[in-house]
């Protein structure tokens, strides 16, 4: 499973297309930094992730938190899907699915290894984000503890103090579960490539379904139908940042997420194992 | 008595309402070069994907080495297969792709035969390049080096020679002849009727997803299996022809010599000529399969 493991995130990594996203996984989150800085002080607008984007300028070990705010919502997503949408399916474009499955490679164990691969390269995705964010912000804001006051950012009582060791705990706390969180993205990526032989209608399908996920959650009318969407949960993580606290929202963003991912797999592998390869 | 490399009893493939595969039965014994012939559409590459695993028969039984063929099954090991045309991961180079499929098997690079994959391949340098830059002749010839990396027993070739200019065809018809010579069996798809005749011993003929024919390459041919052969010396060849065990009878006609032949290949009785020091200056068939598999098929269609 090893030397499988190997071929897989060689053929992954060597791609253009993966230099090009880590490129861009690092200049995007120090733009971001600049522009942090370049903001200063100014009134808050009410932006998605402006509270921690308002605070990022206080220390270097905010700014994580505060870029992978911003790019979990969406440039994370369709780096994601992509990543899980083209698992399979591209080795089938490229005809050479046939030539690994007549090795003989038993087909549970290559789609167990081509899922583990994107997995990684998801994980790896998100903490790039967040060192780039970290290197950045350290650079142009230093270290130092962070005030956070009371009421401005939706807290309900007194400011409270963040030393630099709670944040680094929360930030890498954070990104794990921003990882995590698309653990749903990846096995319906990885299921909905083992539909296709088209790497492009794979992805789609993926990054649609998250769109579709987050257009429906905000829909406040659905109540508690929308507790089960892959993406309900997604931003619970930064009250960890703005009120201080450990949201329980957090722990059901886990189960959602965990509940997708073992239905979405066992569908990919069942699908996977039983079907004809035309590619 | 061993096994049948290859064995497939009843063997049929439903795609939705259409029958691509119609109760087939057939058998490859070891060192057979055996042509699957038929035109496109006719079932061909459904029973090939079949015989590798990439497909689930809807009916009936398929063996390779007397073991049921299963998706991904140990057997596989010991075939070689280019199932349509070569395909390679494109943004890496010819041997970083032989690499890396190899190793995907569980084993180490260097108990692959590499040197002489190689040889096959005859890339040079330009196994070092992205496989994306190769032209379809060169993915076809690393295609090869692909499968001979594990010293294969079956060879199950899929129009081997499409996309392929005269030269590269006749360089791999000249590599599936060393390999047979080297003992190994193969089957082989084409509608390339000649590739086929001058390849294989044995044919089977498919339409609509069902046999139409299946024997010696000089049974389908039938009574016009025999060659016309023209020598310098047509009294020493009569005899050296008639000597030989598939050969069942030679005629003088004309200048030369007809022979009628059981089984195996016309390179035989060439083979035997040169060896013999005769200089052959004539061989071919008195009648081409192209005229018996279109009157077979003419005839499946007035049966049907």
């Amino acid at each position: 499973m090893i030397a499988l493991l190997r071929t897989e995130f060689v053929k992954a990594a060597r791609r253009t297309r993966t230099l090009i996203i880590a490129l861009a996984l690092v200049g995007l989150p120090t733009l971001i930094v600049v522009a942090i800085k370049a903001r200063g002080n100014r009134p808050d607008r009410g932006d998605r992730g402006e509270g921690l984007f308002r605070l990022a300028s206080q220390s270097g070990l905010l700014v994580p938190g505060a870029v992978l705010s911003v790019m979990s919502g969406f440039l994370l997503v369709v780096i994601a899907g992509s990543i899980a949408g083209d698992s399979v399916a591209s080795d089938a474009s490229w005809g050479n699915l046939r030539y690994v499955l007549m090795r003989p490679v038993s087909r549970g164990r290559l789609l167990a290894a081509k899922a583990s691969v994107a997995g990684v390269l998801i994980w790896a995705a998100t903490i790039l984000v967040a060192i780039a964010g970290l290197i950045a912000g350290i650079a142009l804001f230093g270290v130092h503890p962070v005030n956070v006051p009371g009421l401005s950012l939706g807290g309900t009582g007194a400011g409270f103090q963040l030393s630099t060791g709670a944040l680094v705990a929360r930030t890498a706390l954070g990104a794990a579960y921003v990882a995590f969180s698309f653990s749903a993205l990846l096995a319906m990526g990885t299921f909905f490539s083992t539909l296709t032989d088209t790497a492009t209608g794979a992805i789609g399908a993926t990054i649609g379904v998250y769109i579709v996920s987050e257009i429906l959650d905000s829909i406040s009318q659905l109540g508690v139908v929308r507790y089960g969407f892959p993406t309900h949960y997604s931003d619970a993580w930064t009250t960890m940042f703005t009120a201080n606290t450990f949201s329980h929202d957090m722990i059901a963003g886990v189960v959602v997420q965990a509940a997708y991912f073992v239905v979405f797999s066992a569908a990919a592998l069942w699908w996977f194992r039983t079907k004809d390869i035309r590619s | 008595m061993s096994d049948p490399i290859v064995s497939t009893e009843g063997l049929c493939k439903r795609f939705g309402e259409v029958k691509a595969v119609d109760d087939v039965t057939f058998s490859v014994e070891r060192g057979q070069v055996y042509g699957l012939l038929g035109p496109n559409g006719a079932g061909k590459t459904t029973i090939l994907r079949m015989l590798t695993g990439l497909e689930r028969p809807t009916a009936g039984n398929l063996r390779l080495f007397g073991e049921p063929v299963t998706p991904s099954c140990a057997q596989l090991l010991r075939v070689g297969a280019m199932v349509e045309q070569a395909a390679f991961v494109p943004h890496l180079s010819g041997m970083l792709n032989l690499k890396l499929w190899w190793e995907a098997g569980g084993t180490s690079f260097a108990d692959a035969d590499l040197d002489n994959a190689l040889a096959v391949a005859g890339l040079d340098s330009a196994i070092d390049r992205k496989v994306r830059t190769y032209s379809q002749g060169m993915k076809q010839r690393l295609g090869f080096a692909r499968l001979l990396l594990s010293r294969p027993e079956l060879l199950i070739l899929d129009e081997p020679t499409n996309g392929l200019d005269p030269g590269e065809i006749r360089e791999i018809r000249e590599l599936i002849g060393r390999l047979t010579d080297d003992g190994a069996t193969v089957l082989l798809s084409s509608h390339h009727l000649n590739e086929v005749e001058q390849v294989c011993t044995h044919a089977l003929v498919i339409n609509h997803g069902r046999l139409v024919a299946d024997g010696t390459v000089s049974e389908l041919i039938g009574s016009s299996g025999a060659v016309y052969v023209e020598v310098d010396d047509r009294d020493r060849a009569q005899a050296i022809l008639a000597a030989l065990p598939s050969v069942s009878d030679v005629q003088q006609q004309g200048d030369g010599l007809v022979v009628h032949m059981r089984d195996g290949r016309r390179s035989d009785l060439a083979a035997a000529i040169t060896t013999a020091g005769l200089r052959l200056e004539t061989l071919m068939p008195t009648q081409q399969l192209e005229d018996a598999f279109l009157d077979l098929l003419a005839a499946q269609e007035v049966a049907s």
